[in-house]
C-alpha cells in the first residue's frame, strides 16, 4: 500500500477540491484554490517520506528511485503553478476555479501513474489521464475564439499522437507477447524490422506530448491562448512527465543496447534545438516566444537522451529541474506585467526595471538561466548534457546546441533590452498579488542558489539515475 | 609571499568592491566613485608586488593557489601567474584604475554602472591568472557579460547616416546604435565561448585525468585530428575575442559605442584576453596543431594589420578609427605569436601590453574630447591644441606609439614582432606588416593634425576646457607607462621572455 501511498493521497485531494467546489453556491470560489495548495504543500511533504518499494499490481506500477524524484519535481511544478494561479482575477476564473483546480490535480494524477508505469497499458491509460484534462484546460476561457482554436488544435494532435502511439504499443505487444516493459526491452537485443517501427511510432507518440520539432504545432498557440498560470504548468510538468515515461520505454534494462537510438535521438534533439531557437527570434508576444524558446530546451534535453547513459539520464533530470524553475518563474512574471499592464507583447516589459527593479532581476534571473549564463542553474543544466554528449563523443551536437544558444541569448536578451535599456513610458509600481510573487520568488530563489551551489541536487539526480542500466 | 593568497585578493577586490557599492553606497555619487578607486588601486599596488617579487630566475607559474571546488568533476579552484599573465594582470590593473578615474563624470545611475563595470573586472583579472580551465571558463563569461548593459545603457550612439545599397539594411538593424553594438559584441562573444566551450570539454575527455588543470593537461598526448580541431575551434573562439578578421566586426562597434571606462577595458584588456587564451591554451596546449596550422594564423593577421588600417582610415568617426586601428594592431599581436620565434612571441605579449596601455589612453582622451566638444566627428573638430594642450599632448603621444616611434613601447612591441617575422618560416609576413605601419602613420598623422593642429572649427569656443582633476590620474599614469616601458623594454621583456621560452620548448623549439 505504502507504494501508492502519494498517489492514494492526491485522489484524497482531487475528492476533497471536487466536494468544495460543488458545495459552494459563491460566486467567488477562488478559496477552493487554498485547499488545492495547501493539501499540495502536504503531498509535497510527504513525497519526501516515501521511500523506494517493492512494485505492485504485477510489476506494472514501481516505486524507484527516478519515480520519486519525478513525482517531487511534478508536485513542486504544481505547487508553484497553482500559486500563480490563485493571482488569477478574471471573473470566469472566480466563477470556475472549482473546475480549474480539479483538472489540474487530476492531470497531475495522471502523471504521477506515468512515472511509475512499467506496462504498456497502464502507461497509455496514464498518459490520457494526463492529457484529457490538459485539452479542457487549454480551452478555459470558452468564450474567446482564440482559446477554442488553440483547445481545438491541441487536442486533435494529441489524439492523432495517442493513435499513433497506441498503434506501435500494439505492435510491442504482438513482437513480445507480453505488455510489460521488461519484457519488451529483451526485443532490443536483436531488433527487427516492425520492432524498430513500433519504437519509432511510439517515438512520435511521445514527440507529439514533449513537443519535439516536428511535432510542435500546437504549442505556441496553445501557450498564447491559455491562463499564463496554467500555461507556466503546462511548459514543463507534462514535458517532464513526457522525458520519464521516455526513459522507462527506451532505456531501463536495455544495457548496451540503448546505444541503438543515439543517431534517432541525437537527430531529433539537433532539428529541435535549431528549428526552436530560429521560429522564437521573431517573436514579438513574449507567451509564443517562451513557447518557441520552450521547443528548444526540449532539444537540449533530448541532447541528454541522445547520451543514451548513466550521465545522460542524470543531466536530463537536472535540466527539468532548471527549466521548471526558471521556465514557470519567466511566465509567471509575464502573467504579473500583463495583469498590469494588459499585454503580453514585448512593449509590455519596457523600462520594467526602473519600475519595479525587483520583478526586473526576477525576470532577468530566468532569462540567464533559460540562456544556459554561468552562475544561475540554467548554465549547469546545458553544460551537464553537453557534458554527457561529449563523453560519448557527440561533439558535433554540441556544437550545434552551443552555437545556438548564442541565437537564444539573442531572443532573450531582446526581453532584457526592453526592461533594462529602453526607457518607460510612466514609473507607476506593477503591484503583484502576495501568491504569484512567492511562486516567483521561489523560482528566482531556487534559481540561484541552485546556480552557487548545485551539488545537492547533481548527486540527487546522479543517484537515481545510478540505478537504471 | 609567504601565504599570502595574493592573486586571489587581486581578483576578488573589485567584485568585493561592487557589493560594497551596490549595498552600502546608495544615492551617494561620491562614495561610489572613492569605493571603486580604492578596490581598482589595491590590484594595482598588489600586481606591482607580484610583479616586483617574481622569481625571474625560476620562472614557470608562481604565487600558486589551490582549492577543490567540484573535485568529483576535477574542477578546481587554481591560480598562478607566469612572466606572461604577470605582464597582462598589471596591464589590466592599470587600465581599470585609470578607467575609474575617465568615468569620473558618469551620473546616470552611476551606482549600477560602477558595480558592473568592478564586476568584469573581477571576470578579467581571473581569466588571466587561472590555471583550471574551467573556472578560467567562468571568469571568462564574467568579463563578457556586464558588457551588453554597460553598453546598452551608458553607451553613446553614433551619427551615422546610411549610404549605398545596403542603406535600407543599416537603417532596419540600427547599425551604429548602442543597442545594436551591445547585442552584437555580447552575441559575437558568447559564439566564441561556445567554441571555447567545446574544446575545452573535447581536451578533458580526450586526456582522461579527470581533470581541467592546466597543469594536468600539459603534455597530454593529444591526436593529430583531435588537436587540429580543438586548436581551429580555439581559434575561432579566442580569435573572436581577439578581433580576428573576419570575425572583427563586433569590435569597432562595440568600442565606439560604449561609455569610456569600457572602451578602456575592452579594446585595451578584453582583446588581449583572447589573445592570452590562444596562445596560452591553443598553442600551449596543443603543439602539432600549431606547427601545422601557424600558417594560417599568421596569414590572417597579415589580413587585419592592413585591413584594420585601411578601414581607420576610411572612418569620419573619431572613435571609430581608434577602434579599427585596434583591429590592426590586434593583428600584430597574433603575428607575432604564429612567427613561432622567441623574438617573435616576444613582441606579441609586449605588444598585448603596449597596445592596451596606448589604446586605454586614446580611448580615454577620446572621451574628454567627445565630453567637451559634444562630437565624434573628425570634420567638426579642429585647433582643440590651443585651448586643451595636455589632451593634445597625451594623444599625440599615444599616436606616435601607435605608428611606432622608437621611445614608446610601440615602437618595441612592431619591432619585435617583425623581427621575428623576418626570422619565422614566412618571411613575406614581414611586408604587410610594415605596410601596416606605413597607414598607420598616414591616418593617425591626419586626425592628430586636423583636431589638435589644424586651424580652429567653429562653434566649440565656449565648451573647449582642458582636462582637470582626476581626469589627469588617467592621462599621466597611462603616458607615463607608455614611455616607461619604451625606454626600459627590459621591465617587461624579462618576464615574458621566461614564459616564452617555457612555451617555445613545449613546441620543441629551441630558442
Amino acid at each position: 500500500m505504502t507504494t501508492l501511498a502519494l498517489e492514494l493521497a492526491l485522489a484524497i485531494l482531487i475528492l476533497v477540491v471536487f466536494l468544495a467546489g460543488l458545495f459552494s453556491r459563491a460566486d467567488d470560489r477562488r478559496f477552493v484554490g487554498v485547499v488545492a495548495i495547501v493539501g499540495m504543500a502536504g503531498l509535497f511533504a510527504l513525497s519526501f517520506l516515501v521511500v523506494p518499494g517493492e512494485s505492485v499490481l504485477g510489476g506494472s506500477f514501481v516505486l524507484d528511485g527516478l519515480a520519486i524524484f519525478a513525482k517531487q519535481l511534478f508536485i513542486l511544478a504544481t505547487l508553484i503553478g497553482l500559486l500563480g494561479s490563485h493571482a488569477l482575477r478574471t471573473t470566469t476564473f472566480k466563477r470556475r476555479a472549482g473546475e480549474y483546480y480539479l483538472l489540474i490535480l487530476t492531470s497531475l494524477l495522471g502523471m504521477m501513474a506515468l512515472a511509475s508505469a512499467r506496462e504498456l497499458i497502464l502507461l497509455f491509460v496514464a498518459f490520457e489521464l494526463m492529457s484529457i484534462p490538459l485539452y479542457v484546460l487549454a480551452g478555459f476561457t470558452k468564450r474567446e475564439g482564440e482559446s477554442v482554436e488553440a483547445s481545438l488544435k491541441f487536442f486533435l494532435v494529441g489524439s492523432v499522437s495517442s493513435a499513433i502511439m497506441a498503434y506501435g504499443l500494439s505492435f510491442l505487444y504482438g513482437l513480445a507477447g507480453s505488455t510489460h516493459l521488461a519484457e519488451i526491452s529483451k526485443l532490443l537485443r536483436e531488433p527487427s524490422p516492425l520492432f524498430i517501427f513500433a519504437m519509432l511510432a511510439v517515438f512520435v507518440g511521445f514527440g507529439f506530448k514533449i513537443a519535439a520539432f516536428p511535432f510542435h504545432m500546437w504549442v505556441p498557440d496553445t501557450y498564447e491562448a491559455g491562463p499564463t498560470p496554467f500555461v507556466a504548468w503546462l511548459s514543463v510538468a507534462p514535458k517532464a512527465a513526457g522525458f520519464v515515461a521516455l526513459f522507462r520505454v527506451y532505456l531501463e534494462g536495455v544495457g548496451e543496447g540503448a546505444a541503438f537510438w543515439i543517431p534517432m535521438a541525437s537527430g531529433l534533439a539537433a532539428i529541435t534545438i535549431i528549428a526552436g531557437n530560429l521560429m522564437a527570434l521573431p517573436q514579438t508576444n513574449v507567451k509564443r516566444l517562451l513557447a518557441y524558446s520552450g521547443i528548444a530546451h526540449i532539444g537540449y534535453m533530448l541532447v541528454g537522451f541522445a547520451a543514451v547513459s548513466t550521465y545522460g539520464i542524470a543531466w536530463v533530470l537536472f535540466y527539468l529541474v532548471a527549466y521548471v524553475f526558471a521556465n514557470m518563474g519567466a511566465f509567471l512574471v509575464v502573467e504579473a506585467v500583463a495583469q498590469h499592464e494588459g499585454s503580453v507583447s514585448l512593449s509590455a516589459f519596457r523600462g520594467l526595471a526602473q519600475r519595479s527593479p525587483l520583478l526586473a532581476l526576477a525576470m532577468l534571473l530566468f532569462l540567464l538561466s533559460l540562456g544556459g549564463i554561468p552562475f544561475v542553474i540554467g548554465f549547469w543544466a546545458k553544460l551537464y548534457v553537453f557534458w554527457a554528449a561529449a563523453q560519448v563523443g557527440l561533439y558535433w551536437l554540441v556544437l550545434i546546441g552551443a552555437v545556438l544558444t548564442v541565437v537564444a541569448l539573442f531572443y532573450y536578451l531582446a526581453i532584457a533590452r526592453q526592461m533594462y535599456i529602453s526607457q518607460p513610458e510612466h514609473i507607476t509600481r506593477i503591484e503583484v498579488p502576495f501568491s504569484l510573487a512567492l511562486a516567483i520568488m521561489i523560482s528566482a530563489v531556487a534559481v540561484v542558489a541552485l546556480g552557487l551551489w548545485p551539488r545537492p541536487l547533481v548527486e540527487a539526480t546522479l543517484r537515481v539515475a545510478a540505478t537504471f542500466f | 609571499m609567504n601565504g599570502v593568497p595574493v592573486l586571489s585578493l587581486i581578483t576578488a577586490s573589485p567584485f568585493v568592491g561592487a557589493l560594497l557599492i551596490m549595498f552600502t553606497a546608495r544615492n551617494s555619487p561620491r562614495a561610489v566613485r572613492w569605493i571603486a578607486a580604492i578596490t581598482t588601486g589595491i590590484p594595482l599596488v598588489l600586481s606591482c608586488v607580484v610583479y616586483a617579487a617574481y622569481d625571474l630566475e625560476h620562472g614557470g607559474f608562481q604565487f600558486y593557489e589551490k582549492l577543490p571546488v567540484a573535485p568529483a568533476l576535477g574542477i578546481n579552484y587554481e591560480v598562478a601567474v607566469d612572466g606572461m599573465s604577470l605582464i597582462l594582470v598589471l596591464l589590466t590593473a592599470i587600465i581599470i584604475f585609470c578607467g575609474v578615474f575617465a568615468s569620473w563624470t558618469v551620473t546616470v545611475r552611476n551606482q549600477e554602472f560602477y558595480a558592473l563595470l568592478l564586476t568584469l573586472v573581477t571576470g578579467v583579472f581571473g581569466v588571466f591568472v587561472s590555471l583550471d580551465l574551467f573556472i578560467f571558463f567562468l571568469f571568462y563569461e564574467l568579463a563578457v557579460l556586464p558588457m551588453y548593459l554597460l553598453i546598452g545603457i551608458w553607451g553613446s550612439s553614433g551619427e551615422i547616416r546610411p549610404r549605398g545599397i545596403f542603406a535600407w539594411a543599416i537603417r532596419e538593424t540600427g547599425v551604429g546604435t548602442k543597442e545594436y553594438a551591445a547585442m552584437k559584441l555580447t552575441l559575437y562573444l558568447l559564439l566564441g565561448s561556445a567554441f571555447i566551450l567545446v574544446g575545452i570539454l573535447a581536451l578533458y575527455f580526450a586526456a582522461g585525468q579527470n581533470s581541467f588543470s592546466l597543469l594536468d593537461l600539459d603534455g597530454g598526448d593529444f591526436s593529430q585530428g583531435l588537436q587540429r580541431w580543438v586548436f581551429l575551434a580555439f581559434y575561432v573562439g579566442f580569435g573572436t575575442l581577439a578581433g580576428v578578421w573576419p570575425l572583427h566586426t563586433w569590435s569597432p562597434d562595440g568600442h565606439a559605442s560604449a561609455p569610456t571606462a569600457v572602451s578602456m577595458l575592452d579594446a585595451g584588456v578584453l582583446m588581449k584576453l583572447g589573445a592570452y587564451g590562444f596562445v596560452r591554451f591553443g598553442m600551449g596546449l596543443l603543439p602539432d596543431a600549431t606547427h601545422e596550422l601557424a600558417w594560417l594564423v599568421g596569414t590572417i593577421a597579415c589580413i587585419n594589420i592592413v585591413y584594420g588600417a585601411l578601414s581607420a582610415m576610411a572612418q569620419h568617426d573619431l572613435k571609430y578609427v581608434v577602434a579599427y586601428s585596434s583591429v590592426s594592431h590586434m593583428g600584430i599581436v597574433l603575428l607575432g605569436a604564429a612567427t613561432l620565434t622567441e623574438t617573435g612571441i616576444n613582441g606579441s605579449v609586449f605588444q598585448m601590453f603596449a597596445h592596451g596601455i596606448m589604446t586605454g589612453l586614446f580611448f580615454a582622451l577620446v572621451g574628454l574630447v567627445y565630453e567637451k566638444a559634444h562630437t565624434r566627428e573628425i570634420g567638426k573638430m579642429g585647433g582643440f591644441g590651443r585651448a586643451m594642450p595636455g589632451i593634445a599632448v597625451a594623444f599625440t603621444l599615444g599616436g606616435l606609439s601607435s605608428l611606432g616611434l622608437p621611445s614608446t613601447s610601440g615602437f618595441i612591441a612592431e619591432f619585435l614582432t617583425f623581427l621575428g617575422a623576418w626570422r619565422s618560416d614566412h618571411s613575406w609576413w614581414l611586408f604587410p606588416a610594415v605596410a601596416g605601419t606605413f597607414l598607420t602613420a598616414v591616418y593617425v598623422l591626419r586626425v592628430v593634425k586636423q583636431i589638435f593642429w589644424g586651424p580652429a572649427a567653429h562653434g566649440h569656443d565656449a565648451d573647449l576646457v582642458d582636462a582637470k582633476g582626476p581626469e589627469w590620474v588617467a592621462l599621466i599614469v597611462l603616458g607615463f607607462v607608455l614611455v616607461l616601458f619604451g625606454m626600459l623594454p627590459s621591465l617587461a621583456i624579462a618576464p615574458i621572455d621566461s614564459a616564452t621560452v617555457t612555451l617555445l620548448g613545449k613546441l620543441g623549439i629551441s630558442p
